[in-house]
């Protein structure tokens, strides 16, 4: 029996946010000098509770102990002060500064000897191993190098605990493999890490203990990752269904209308985001596609919208070569797109009711050069009316709209022209009870008359209400595939993790 | 616990709806402020503050005439502000509206010299068209780089401003020397017919070519196939792409046509109130225009008002150097004005609002 206090104790932990319950009695026990993994799907509130650690919230509820005292933090710098640091996801960097300014940024009070601060900070990141050149401005790095900053900066404040929020999701494999040395020496250092991932090798290779959060609960406390089985932990993190899915009845599976061969595309960092993926599409279908978010679904959606050029492959429409062709011409011809971020791409901000409903059709509604008011909005005011959007007058701005309101708006614009094939990405996220029901009915009515549906989320529950066949994507490729009616939860929950046979 | 006092902080909220009428009433306070703040500067010069103001007053609305000299001025300043508010709803900054005033106006020149016999009508038509040719023209270059590889437009139409004016120094050396000049380095004067007929007292025709363009590109912007595009492109470029609007064809007609309005003044300028081409004509139009757009909230419909406003500021800032006010003391009541009107525009934006200073 280990007597040491623990580093952290989280104890009974609550935060709401308006709407939503982030954590609600959630627990965590850390030990020190061990990597401790935070596991869980979008959602589980893992990064609401690292906040609630790392002092940029306060918990309405519970109290957080380290080394068996317990703490109030009002803000970060009394986490930080306590020797809590963490690296958020995005890089908290001063591009212009150079790497040991950006280190000693806010630590320091007085005016700095350069040369010896660079060469303290040189002398820091190689005790732990973190390549980075002090001297160098910080818009040169890579995003790898611009971790280890971030991770220099815990360091320099003497952080006992580091929290990172799922480091290797900016990284390349390489990049990642070093990171794991890193945080072992950090390890054996004596302090304590603590490392979010969705990524079930990653953890089974870096991590001692494993805390899994569901739903704002912890469900699994501190279990020893040595002697436990990858799909142990995938099963617990996507838990039993909630309730018995009600599926909607298949439909005869007419004409292939989608079909897509070996598609490769990167990413905005230019690194690899799909790797040759294959898949078809036909009438009368949903396809969905389930994976935690960033392992290249967006990719996909925008790749086959056009949003986005392909680095390879082919996708083909009624057997019609589009790899190439803009996003107007594959709505043309029978594509609709409902995107991920609705407003600013599927709408525009600053415009109103009006002006967004037309957005793919204003060339039809002209006289002239001008726009026929009286015609765009009688358009408008059939959606509106046919998909139940609720709003003031048709010349508010879209920013008046709720959520629900908002995707009502898009998806009816989308279904309007009647489409052969419809993609929607993430259509229900966000959005209350109804709202979801909703959308997801107007898109088992769209299957239902003849269109294929390619459908996107991250909801595993979602997909397999209404799929009627399931895609799973990890890393850029497709690692699964199974029917909706005897789809196995388990299977597809271990293969979003990365860990298919 | 340690519960922290409830302080108030006044911070600002952006309004959910631009306030209506506000930015007349912003003017206004802004005037204000600015008049009062303003005299207490004159009377430390030794003016007397009331005087100095109803001469501006009087110089600048004082009387048809004083209006038609205001009017006058308001006309490149619109031209100008227009250029600037119509690239602004595409997200772009056209700081290159001096450049281009000189470039047109250079132009219109070149014209001018080439068909001086022309009949009046023809070479003053001929010359405006220049003009606007030669602005659209001196757009063409960071236009293009910036729809085809994304090169900063503030930074390339900035610097043609400089390279437009050594222009115009190359030019009125060199080969535009005037031979009649005496030994001065100045341009030929132009031909007698090719200035701008008078509409009333001091206003010249610029005026109506000016009202027609602001309100036909005004309603192409606001009601048209076209400015629906821009504006859909302006609010978010991804939704203009999803949608089938090609930004990189939009990016480039905008940029010309911003370039062909101000190039527009600079012909207007020359045939209605120039005798000559001097590096001067475009008086610091093109970046008072930048203001004009800024005040005007970038909208293409409040430009006039405000370039008429802005045209009395200026002229009536001249008129006191008359009754002995300093040439300093002149320019910075002129900015105190600016300054006034520009930072109660905030208030068109914003309102204050009181926050509690409570714990996250």
């Amino acid at each position: 029996m280990d007597t040491a206090p623990l580093a952290v104790e989280l104890k009974e932990i609550w935060k709401t946010f308006p709407g939503v319950v982030a954590n609600a009695g959630t627990e965590l026990r850390v030990k020190q000098g061990t990597v401790h993994a935070v596991l869980g799907e979008n959602g589980a509130g893992k990064s609401t509770l690292m906040n609630v650690l790392a002092g940029v919230y306060r918990p309405e509820q519970g109290h957080v102990c380290l080394f068996g005292k317990r703490k109030v933090f009002n803000n970060p710098a009394d986490a930080l002060a306590s020797g809590v640091g963490m690296v958020h996801q995005e890089f908290r960097l001063v591009p212009t500064f150079t790497v040991a300014e950006n280190v000693v940024l806010g630590a320091a009070n007085r005016l700095l000897n350069r040369v010896k601060v660079e060469q303290q900070v040189a002398e820091l990141a190689a005790r732990f191993s973190l390549a980075v050149d002090p001297k160098r401005h910080v818009w040169q790095l890579s995003m790898g190098e611009r971790q280890r900053v971030e991770i220099l900066k815990a360091l320099w404040r003497d952080a006992e605990i580091l929290i990172l929020d799922e480091p290797t999701a900016v990284l390349t494999p390489k990049e990642a493999d070093e990171l794991g040395e890193v945080i072992q020496r950090m390890a054996q250092d004596g302090r304590s890490i603590i490392f979010i991932s969705h990524k079930l090798h990653e953890v089974k290779q870096y991590c001692q203990e494993a805390t899994v959060l569901r739903g704002g609960k912890t469900v699994a406390n501190a279990l020893g990752v040595s002697n436990l089985a990858a799909n142990e932990l995938a099963e617990l993190m996507v838990g039993e269904p909630t309730q018995a899915a009600n599926r909607p009845e298949p439909v005869k599976v007419g004409e292939r209308l989608l079909s897509i061969d070996k598609l490769c595309t990167l990413d905005n960092r230019k690194l690899q985001a799909l790797d040759s993926v294959s898949l078809s599409l036909s009438s009368g279908e949903i396809v969905g596609i389930a994976g935690i978010s960033g392992n290249g679904q967006r990719e996909l959606a925008d790749t086959i919208a056009g949003l986005r050029g392909a680095s390879s492959g082919v996708i083909k429409l009624f057997g019609k070569e589009i790899t190439n062709a803009t996003p107007g011409q594959r709505f043309k011809w029978g594509l609709s797109y409902i995107p991920e971020d609705r407003v600013g791409v599927g709408l525009a901000p600053q415009l109103n009711v009006t002006d967004n409903a037309i957005l793919r059709s204003y060339r039809k509604h002209t006289r002239g050069p001008l726009i026929a008011k009286d015609r765009a909005r009688a358009f408008c005011r059939a959606i509106v009316d046919r998909f139940k959007v609720k709003t003031g007058t048709l010349n508010q701005p879209i920013a008046g709209l709720s959520g629900g309101n908002l995707q009502r708006l898009l998806v009816g614009r989308e279904l309007t022209s009647e489409p052969s094939v419809i993609l929607a990405s993430q259509p229900t996220r966000g959005l209350d009870i109804q709202g979801v029901k909703a959308i997801q009915e107007l898109l088992i009515n769209a299957r239902n008359n003849g269109a294929g549906i390619l459908m996107i989320s991250e909801d595993l529950d979602e997909l397999l209400a209404i799929s009627d066949r399931i895609i799973v994507m990890h890393s850029g490729r497709i690692v699964a595939q199974q029917e909706g009616a005897t789809a196995n939860r388990g299977a597809i929950g271990l293969a979003m993790a990365g860990e298919a046979t | 616990m340690n519960r922290q006092l409830q302080l108030h902080k006044p911070i600002l909220v952006r309004r959910e709806n631009l306030l209506k009428g506000g930015q007349p009433l912003a003017f206004f306070v802004g005037l204000c402020a600015a008049l009062l703040l303003g005299s207490f500067i004159l009377l430390a010069a030794g003016d007397d503050p009331l005087e100095v103001y109803q001469r501006m007053l009087s110089a600048s609305f004082g009387d048809l005439e004083a209006f038609s000299v205001t009017l006058n001025r308001a006309i490149p300043l619109a031209l100008a502000g227009l250029a600037v508010a119509l690239a602004a709803t595409m997200g772009l900054w056209n700081i290159g509206a001096e450049g281009q005033i000189l470039f047109g106006a250079t132009t219109a020149a070149g014209i001018a010299q080439i068909a001086a016999d022309w009949p009046a009508p023809l070479l003053i038509g001929a010359m405006i068209v220049g003009g606007a040719i030669g602005g659209a023209v001196w757009a063409l270059g960071p236009a293009t780089a910036k729809a085809h590889i994304g090169v900063n437009e503030i930074i390339t139409t900035l610097m043609l401003n400089e390279i437009a004016i050594r222009l115009i120094r190359y030019l009125i050396n060199g080969p535009w020397k005037d031979p009649e000049g005496f030994g001065f380095v100045q341009a030929p004067a132009l031909p007698e017919q090719s200035s701008l007929p008078t509409l009333f007292e001091r206003t010249h025709f610029g005026l109506l070519i000016a009202a027609v363009v602001l309100v036909g590109l005004g309603v192409m912007l606001s009601r048209s196939a076209w400015g629906y595009e821009l504006r859909v492109a302006g609010s978010s470029g991804t939704t203009a792409t999803y949608a089938g609007i090609s930004l990189k064809r939009k990016v480039l007609t905008v940029l010309v046509l911003s370039g062909a309005l101000a190039g527009l003044a600079g012909g207007i300028e020359l045939t209605g109130n120039a005798t000559r081409l001097t590096e001067t004509v475009s008086n610091g139009y093109g970046y008072a225009g930048i203001i004009v757009a800024a005040l005007a909230l970038m909208r293409p419909s409040g430009v006039a008002a405000v370039a008429v406003l802005f045209g009395a500021v200026q002229v009536g800032g001249q008129s006191i150097k008359a009754i002995g006010v300093s040439d300093a003391v002149s320019t910075v009541l002129q900015a105190l004005i600016l300054f006034g009107v520009i930072a109660a525009g905030i208030l068109i934006v914003y309102r204050i609002k009181f926050a509690e200073l409570g714990n996250q």
